[in-house]
């Protein structure tokens, strides 16, 4: 790991060069470094093999493929931060899908509504799984047995012809929606300006008590973001108009990366990942992280299973099933999120997920056999931890530090 | 006036005695060594001071008021903090999130208790500083530091809440040469700031260099007290061992 050499005896007047202050923040964020690389990988094989993998279109078709996993890996990944692990949660997912589309559709009652009494259900049932956690049952166990109830659960709320149709219905448009391109500039301006009106603030906090910091650290930030919010919105509103799960995900991200990196809830959120009991010692109250992780993974799931559901026009049996978990830790793991806990950020979430549904997305567009899928995507899964491993350790080889 | 005063505390655990009537005094700017073999009743003092155990019979006293240090936070705010041997640190944070765990600077709800960074840098900038530990970036996880940094971070820790008394377990076990040197730096300049300092140690070496009095257990009693310079390293080994009292093996 690269650090900065300035020396924190020094008088904090002597202010920080800003390469070194640039050495330090892309040594923090090195995580996310290896999985952008293997996504730029991933993009270039396909695209040379076929131009149309990079086209605005199928771009378009890419995100909304990775919308339902990226929202799942974002609740697995702060799960995963307190040093936990789920299996349930894509079940879970098309059980509160079942759930809100019975409501929606079938019972009439206003969609808002059904959505809030879904997220609520989701939220409920990994709160008594994490009770049982927190009681000391592994987590591994306690989500590996909720799954196989969750799947019977499934089979209760779905109507007896075991699926609910939403085509037609206000449930659809969840999905289907699209921003039209205008409002998403502005959105995304607005956003830009936001941030960077954040980090403006606390630059000048930084500077009232006289601690480091530098301009670079302002500008910087919001050039990348304002780069990655008009690049996206450019790209995506090239069809119809930005796709309603897109923006669902993106404020996910937002509120997320909010609690995860800029409040006390964050800092705990770490502390219980990377040593329980020291953060237990420090007064963090350990069993109440844990409860807040799993609740935040059930809101994530609902919401996922919810897009999922409305983009698949239908829930039924099969909702949440077949790859949707693997692929969510898969992601969450390939994106930096360490199974251990303590390590990683949200990024990991929707990076992974990019990852794993960029090789599945220009697997289906060369027409090669789904096998070809499967190898591509275990191997970068074992890969991406291989590196995290080489990362942790600080050494290529085992045994040293 | 002492910082801390012990008197006859007593603790069992079970039918085991673990503690008989121990005294003992902190004096401002004086570095107390506690030392003993393995069972002596370091660890239950030690525990008992910082709030983990409770005595039995006995009474603490800190800056002459009677104390009840029924928890751990009890004794923190009562002024007595304590460094423990694993140090307790996160290595998955930065020094700056070590040093406020728990005890973070942050804003209002409706910020969402928004972490007030730049507060806690500064103030940790000044603590850090105060006792000399330097470190190349205060974002670096603590994991990449030295044992010596991470124990000046562990002490530094203990000094956000402006202890009377800090007590170190241990605090150069497990270290090399320069960072021992580095550590016993610690204590001197620890000392210099007018706190009391309980250091426990089985280094006959660290307890020579930095201990103005040392208090030797031995099977849960006090059993000698010596000032710095009153004694030999043998008196200290055959009060541990109890030599004096069975007379030379063989």
């Amino acid at each position: 790991m690269s650090l900065t050499t300035t020396p924190t005896s020094a008088p904090p007047e002597s202010p920080r060069s800003p390469v070194a202050r640039f050495i330090d923040v892309a040594a923090r964020g090195h995580r996310s470094i290896p999985v952008l690389v293997v996504l730029a990988i991933i993009w270039i094989v396909f695209y040379s093999q076929s131009p149309a993998y990079l086209s605005f279109r199928n771009i378009t078709n890419l995100t909304l493929q990775i919308a339902t996993t990226a929202i799942l890996a974002l609740g697995v990944v702060f799960v995963l931060l307190v040093g936990e692990i789920d299996l349930s949660s894509a079940v879970l997912s098309g059980v509160c899908a079942a759930l809100a589309a019975g409501l929606a559709v079938n019972s009439g009652l206003p969609l808002g509504l059904a959505i809030v009494v879904a997220i609520l259900a989701g939220m409920a049932i990994t709160l008594i799984e994490a009770l049982v956690i927190t009681f000391g049952v592994p987590s591994l166990i306690v989500t590996l047995g909720g799954m196989v109830i969750l799947q019977g659960l499934i089979l209760v709320v779905l109507p007896p012809e075991f699926t609910v149709s939403v085509a037609g219905t206000p449930f659809a448009k969840i999905a289907s929606t699209a921003i039209p391109a205008g409002t998403s500039y502005l959105l995304a301006a607005v956003a830009t300006l936001a941030f960077a009106a954040y980090r403006l603030y606390q630059f000048r906090e930084r500077l009232s008590t006289g601690t480091r910091t530098s301009p670079i650290a302002v500008l910087i930030p919001a050039v990348v973001a304002g780069v990655v919010l008009f690049g996206g919105v450019f790209i995506l509103t090239r069809q119809r108009g930005l796709p309603m799960p897109v923006l669902i995900v993106a404020v996910m991200l937002l509120i997320a990366w909010y609690f995860t990196t800029q409040t006390r809830y964050g800092i705990h959120l770490y502390a219980v990942g990377g040593d329980r009991e020291a953060a237990q010692r420090a007064g963090v109250p350990v069993r109440r992280m844990v409860l807040y992780s799993f609740l935040i993974l059930g809101a994530c799931a609902a919401v996922a299973g919810m897009i999922d559901a409305s983009r698949q026009l239908g829930v039924s049996v099969t909702s949440g099933g077949g790859p949707l978990m693997l692929n969510a830790i898969a992601a969450a793991v390939v994106g930096g999120t360490s199974l251990f806990g303590g390590r990683g950020s949200i990024w990991s979430a929707i990076l992974g997920a990019l990852v794993i549904g960029s090789i599945s997305n220009g697997v289906q567009l060369l027409g090669l056999t789904t096998e070809v899928q499967y190898f591509a995507t275990g191997a970068v899964l074992i890969i991406a931890v291989a590196v995290d491993v080489v990362l942790t350790r600080g050494s290529l080889w085992p045994g040293r530090r | 006036m002492s910082l801390l005063e012990l008197t006859k505390i007593s603790k069992h655990f079970g039918g085991v005695r673990a503690l008989h009537e121990i005294d003992m005094s902190v004096h401002p700017g004086e570095v107390v060594a506690l030392i003993g073999d393995n069972g002596a009743g370091k660890s239950t003092l030690v525990k008992i001071v910082s709030g983990v155990e409770s005595p039995d019979t006995g009474e603490i006293r800190v800056r002459g008021e009677s104390a009840r240090l029924v928890s751990p936070k009890a004794a923190a705010d009562a002024g007595i903090r304590t460094v423990f041997q694993d140090l307790s640190l996160c290595d998955n944070l930065d020094a700056v999130q070590n040093l406020f765990l728990g005890q973070e600077r942050y804003g209002p709800i409706w910020t969402g208790r928004r972490i007030r960074r730049h507060v806690m840098e500064e103030q940790a900038q000044r603590i850090l500083e105060s006792l000399s530990v330097k470190l190349r970036s205060l974002s670096t996880p603590v994991v990449a530091l030295s044992g010596g940094q991470r124990q000046g971070i562990a002490i530094c820790r203990a000094l956000i809440s402006d202890p009377a008394v800090v007590i170190l377990d241990e605090p150069t076990a497990a270290l090399g040469v320069s960072q021992r040197g580095e550590v016993l730096d610690l204590i001197h300049r620890l000392r210099d700031q007018g706190r009391g300092v309980v250091v426990i140690s089985h280094d006959m070496k660290d307890v020579r260099q930095v201990a103005d009095r040392v208090v030797v257990l031995r099977l849960g009693t006090k059993v000698a007290e010596f000032r710095r310079g009153e004694y030999t390293p043998s008196d200290l080994v055959s009060a541990m061992t109890g030599a004096h009292e069975e007379g030379p093996v063989q």
